[in-house]
C-alpha cells in the first residue's frame, strides 16, 4: 500500500520532471539549496555569505542566459569568457582614463553586442560551425585583452561599488539588475515571436526553413543578443570581482557558462530548455562552490571534481529518456 | 521445418502515455509462411514488431520463440533468437559500400574474435545471394542504391547472421510498383526456403498479393486472423476501417471541370515553368529536363510520377531550393527568380514537405505553434508579441475544422498520430496568405481515412478559398480522384499532360511502362 502510494508519487514526480522545463533545474537548486543549509545552516544563511553568493551568481548568470539563446538554437558559443574579459577591459580602461563610468559603461556593451554581431556573421552568413566560429573569437578577443592591456593587472576601480551597494539589504544592485534582465530575456523567449523562432530553429531547423521563415536572421540576432549580454558580464565582472581586471580574467568562463546551461536544464540538441534555465543553474554552480568551500574544502582541485561530478549527474538527468544523444 | 511455429506472441499489452499501442493481442507465425500484419496508421502493427524485436518491453504478455518461452530485452536478444528486423525507414550507412553495409549490419561481438576475411566474406554472401536471387553489386557506394536495393541490403545482412524469422516494416512504402514486385519475388523464394516472415502494411492489395494469412489489427486490437485465399478486398478494407469504404478517393466530380475551364480560359496563369533545368547538387537529386508547367488561380494540379521521377526536385525548384540552370518561372506572367523559402513567401509560394518528421514537424512544439509558425503575423500584437489568446482561437478554429484528433491546442505534437501531424501541416500552409501550395506525397503513410479527409481538404481549400494546389504524388488515385489537371512525370521529364475528365487509371498508368 505505502509502496503504491510512493509509486504513483514516483511516477508522478517524472511525468512533471520531463514535461516542465522549469522543474528540471528549480528542482535540483532548491535540494541543494536545502541541502546546504542543513549542512551548514550557520555560515550559509549568514547575510554576508548570501551576499558574496550573489556576488559570485550576477557576471555567470549573464553569460550564462547569453550561452543559452545559443544553445537553444542547437549552436555553441565557446566565446563568452573571452567576450566578458574584452568588455571588461575596455571599460577599466576607459574608467581608468576619462573616469566617466557611464561612458565607460556603454563602450563595454557596445563591444560586446559587436563581438556578437561578428560571430553571428560567421555562422549565419558564412555559414561557419558554430563551435569553430567562436572557437577563433574565443582565441582572438583573448589576445585583443592581451594586446590592449599591456599585459598588466588594472585594480582600485571603484567607481563599480554602484553595482554591490545593497542599502541594507543584502541584496546587491547588480544583481538586481541582472534579474530584470534575465526576466527580460525570458519574455523575448516565451512571448514574442523571435523566441518562438529561436525554439523552432533548434528543434528542427530544416522545417522552419522550409516555413519560409529567415532563420540565418534569426541566429544573427540571437548571436548578438547574447553578445550584449557578455559585454554586461564583462561589467558586473570588474564590479563583482573586487575591482580589477586582469588579462586572464574570466578564463575558462565559457566552460561555466555552458555547464549553468547544463545544470540549469538547457538541452544541447536544442529547442528545448526553460529560459531561467541560465540563472537556475549559474546559482546551482555558484551554490555548490560556495557550500563546499564553508564546508572547508578549499582546495581548487577537489572542488572543481565534485563540480564534474554534478555536472555528469545533472547531463545524465537531463537526457534520460533520450535513446542516443551525440 | 515446415509449418511448425515460429513465433507465439500471447496476449500482449503494451501501452504509451495516454495510449494502448497494443491491447491484448496474440498472434503466431509459421515457418514458411508469410504473415500480414494489416492495419491503418496507429493501429499498432509497428509496436507489435518492435516488441517481438525487444526495442519496446511489453507491459504484459508472453512471446514464445520455437516453442520456448523467450524474454527478449534488446535488439541483441532478438538477433540471437534468429529474428531480424528490417527497418520501415531504411536503416543503412549510406557512405559505405554494400559489402561493407552487410558486414556491419549482420556484425556480432562473436565476430570480433576471429579474423574478417574480406573474400571469404564475399563469397559467403555471394552464395546467399544468388540463393536467393538477390543481384548486388558489392562496391557500390549504398547512397546510389534505389529504396529497393537498400531493402534488399537490409534483408541479406539479416540472412547472412542466420535469421530465421524475418519482421518487414512496412517495406513497400518507399517503393515503386517495379520495385515492390522485385522484392515480392525474393520474399517468396525465402518462404520457399522456410523462413518465417512478418509483412506489415496498410496496402490491403499488397497483402493480398504475397500474405498466406493476415490478422488485421484496428486500434491496437486484433480484428482477426485470416487466410488470405479465402478473403477478398473489399472485405479486408471493411475488418481494416471497421465500416463501408465509401467513395473514399474521389473528392471531386468531372462536372466541376467545365466551371474551372470556363474561368480561366485566357487567364494569365498564376505560376509558368517555361524550360526549366536544374543542375543537381547531390548525387541523390534528380535533374530536372525541360520542365513546362502551368498552374491558374483556383486549380489542383496533380503531377503524377514514382519515386525518383523528379517531383520533389520540382516542388523545390519553386521554392528555390534547386540550382536552376536555364529556363524561366513566371508569376502572373513576369518573369521572376526564386532563392530561397523566403522569397517563395513573398510570391505566395508555401511548400508542405514529403517527408514530415524530417522537413515538417517541429517536434518540441505544441499543436498550436506547429500550427501558426509560419503565419505569426496573424498572432502577433505589438510588432513582436504573440497574442496567446488568438493563437489559442486560431489553433482551436483549425482543429475543429480539420477534424484534429488531439487532446489540446497545447499537446506536444508528438503525442499525435501521422495522419493528425499531417492535418496539422495542411492547417499550417491554409493559415498562410498562400496563393500556390505545393502538397508534396500529403498522404504517404496515411491510413485510408485520413488520407480521404485531407484529400477533401486540399480539394475544398482550392475551390472555397481560390487558392491553387499543386500536388505531387505518386499515387495514381490520388491524382486522379483530386487534381484537374494531370502531368505525368518520368525521369526528371514532364511526359505527358491530362485533363482529368473521363481519365482512366490504365492510360496513365501506361505512360510509365
Amino acid at each position: 500500500m505505502v509502496l503504491r502510494i510512493l509509486n504513483n508519487a514516483l511516477t508522478k514526480f517524472k511525468y512533471f520532471y520531463t514535461y516542465y522545463e522549469l522543474s528540471r533545474a528549480l528542482i535540483p537548486l532548491i535540494i541543494l539549496i536545502l541541502v546546504s543549509i542543513a549542512m551548514s545552516p550557520r555560515y550559509f544563511l549568514n547575510p554576508v555569505n548570501i551576499k558574496v553568493v550573489l556576488m559570485q551568481i550576477t557576471p555567470l548568470t549573464l553569460i550564462a542566459t547569453g550561452e543559452m539563446l545559443i544553445i537553444l538554437m542547437g549552436s555553441i558559443d565557446l566565446s563568452p569568457g573571452s567576450a566578458q574579459a574584452a568588455t571588461a577591459m575596455i571599460a577599466a580602461i576607459l574608467t581608468r582614463t576619462t573616469n566617466n563610468l557611464l561612458l565607460a559603461i556603454l563602450v563595454a556593451v557596445a563591444l560586446g553586442t559587436l563581438i556578437g554581431v561578428i560571430n553571428g556573421v560567421l555562422v549565419s552568413k558564412l555559414r561557419i560551425y558554430s563551435f569553430v566560429a567562436t572557437l577563433a573569437s574565443l582565441v582572438i578577443w583573448r589576445s585583443f585583452v592581451i594586446i590592449v592591456s599591456g599585459g598588466k593587472l588594472i585594480y582600485g576601480l571603484t567607481q563599480y561599488s554602484v553595482f554591490t551597494q545593497d542599502f541594507g539589504t543584502y541584496i546587491p544592485v547588480g544583481f538586481v539588475l541582472t534579474v530584470f534582465i534575465v526576466i527580460l530575456i525570458y519574455v523575448l523567449l516565451t512571448k514574442t515571436v523571435i523566441g518562438r523562432y529561436l525554439y523552432g530553429i533548434g528543434s528542427n531547423e530544416d522545417a522552419v526553413r522550409l516555413a519560409g521563415l529567415r532563420a540565418d536572421f534569426v541566429k544573427f540576432l540571437a548571436f548578438t543578443i547574447a553578445g550584449t549580454l557578455y559585454g554586461l558580464g564583462g561589467v558586473m565582472l570588474i564590479a563583482m570581482g573586487g575591482f580589477a581586471v586582469d588579462p586572464w580574467s574570466a578564463r575558462g568562463n565559457e566552460l561555466n557558462a555552458i555547464a549553468s546551461c547544463v545544470l540549469g536544464g538547457i538541452m544541447l540538441t536544442g529547442g528545448s530548455g526553460h529560459p531561467l534555465g541560465g540563472l537556475l543553474g549559474a546559482s546551482m554552480l555558484t551554490i555548490l562552490t560556495n557550500i563546499l568551500v564553508l564546508l572547508g574544502v578549499t582546495e581548487i582541485a577537489v572542488q572543481q571534481t565534485v563540480v564534474g561530478i554534478v555536472l555528469i549527474a545533472a547531463a545524465t538527468a537531463l537526457t534520460r529518456g533520450l535513446r542516443y544523444v551525440k | 521445418m515446415q509449418s511448425s511455429l515460429a513465433v507465439l506472441v500471447e496476449n500482449i499489452v503494451k501501452r504509451f502515455p495516454g495510449v494502448v499501442a497494443v491491447n491484448n493481442v496474440t498472434f503466431d507465425l509459421r515457418y514458411g509462411e508469410i504473415h500480414g500484419l494489416l492495419g491503418q496508421n496507429g493501429a499498432g502493427k509497428s509496436t507489435l514488431l518492435k516488441v517481438v524485436y525487444g526495442v519496446h518491453k511489453p507491459d504484459h504478455g508472453n512471446i514464445y520463440v520455437d516453442n520456448r518461452k523467450v524474454f527478449i530485452k534488446s535488439p541483441r536478444d532478438a538477433r540471437k533468437l534468429g529474428i531480424a528486423l528490417v527497418h520501415q525507414e531504411i536503416a543503412v550507412l549510406p557512405h559505405l559500400t554494400v559489402l561493407e553495409n552487410i558486414a556491419l549490419l549482420g556484425f556480432s561481438w562473436g565476430n570480433l574474435i576471429s579474423k574478417f576475411d574480406r573474400s571469404e566474406f564475399k563469397n559467403y554472401i555471394d552464395k546467399i545471394m544468388s540463393r536467393f536471387g538477390i543481384d548486388l553489386e558489392f562496391n557500390e557506394k549504398v547512397r546510389n542504391l534505389s529504396s529497393a536495393e537498400k531493402m534488399l541490403v537490409q534483408i541479406v545482412a539479416a540472412l547472412s547472421i542466420n535469421a530465421k524469422i524475418l519482421l518487414l516494416d512496412e517495406p513497400t512504402s518507399p517503393l515503386s510498383l517495379h520495385e515492390v514486385e522485385k522484392l515480392f519475388d525474393v520474399l517468396k523464394q525465402l518462404k520457399k526456403e522456410g523462413l518465417a516472415i512478418t509483412f506489415v502494411t496498410h496496402r490491403v492489395n499488397e497483402a493480398l498479393d504475397i500474405c498466406d494469412r493476415i490478422t488485421i489489427l484496428r486500434n491496437g486490437e486484433k480484428v482477426a486472423t485470416v487466410e488470405s485465399k479465402d478473403i477478398d478486398a473489399h472485405t479486408l478494407i471493411k475488418l481494416m476501417l471497421g465500416r463501408e469504404p465509401e467513395e473514399l478517393y474521389r473528392v471531386r466530380v468531372d462536372k466541376d471541370i467545365e466551371t474551372i475551364f470556363s474561368r480561366y480560359l485566357g487567364e494569365v496563369p498564376l505560376i509558368e515553368l517555361k524550360n526549366i533545368s536544374t543542375q543537381p547538387q547531390t548525387a541523390a537529386e534528380v535533374p530536372l529536363k525541360n520542365i513546362n508547367l502551368k498552374i491558374y488561380q483556383g486549380e489542383v494540379v496533380a503531377v503524377f510520377g514514382f519515386i525518383g521521377a523528379g517531383k520533389t526536385e520540382l516542388g523545390k525548384t519553386l521554392i528555390g531550393l534547386t540550382k536552376v540552370s536555364h529556363g524561366d518561372i513566371l508569376y502572373m506572367g513576369k518573369k521572376i527568380k526564386i532563392k530561397s523559402p523566403v522569397e517563395a513567401i513573398k510570391y505566395g509560394i508555401f511548400y508542405l514537405p514529403e517527408d514530415r518528421r524530417v522537413e515538417g514537424l517541429i517536434p518540441h512544439f505544441t499543436v498550436a505553434a506547429n500550427m501558426d509558425i509560419s503565419s505569426l503575423n496573424i498572432v502577433k500584437k505589438f510588432g513582436i508579441f504573440i497574442d496567446s489568446l488568438k493563437e489559442l482561437n486560431i489553433s482551436l478554429d483549425m482543429i475543429k475544422k480539420l477534424n484534429v484528433v488531439t487532446s489540446s491546442p497545447y499537446a506536444k505534437i508528438t503525442q499525435l498520430s501521422g495522419g493528425n501531424q499531417q492535418k496539422v501541416l495542411v492547417a499550417r500552409a491554409m493559415l498562410t496568405n498562400a496563393k500556390l501550395v505545393i502538397f508534396d506525397e500529403p498522404t504517404v503513410g496515411i491510413d485510408v481515412a485520413t488520407k480521404a479527409e485531407i484529400r477533401r481538404l486540399i480539394y475544398r481549400y482550392a475551390r472555397e478559398r481560390g487558392v491553387s494546389s499543386l500536388v505531387l504524388t505518386s499515387d495514381v488515385d490520388e491524382a486522379l480522384g483530386l487534381a484537374d489537371r494531370i502531368y505525368v512525370m518520368r525521369d526528371g521529364k514532364i511526359v505527358r499532360e491530362y485533363i482529368n475528365k473521363n481519365l482512366d487509371r490504365d492510360e496513365i498508368l501506361k505512360n510509365l511502362a
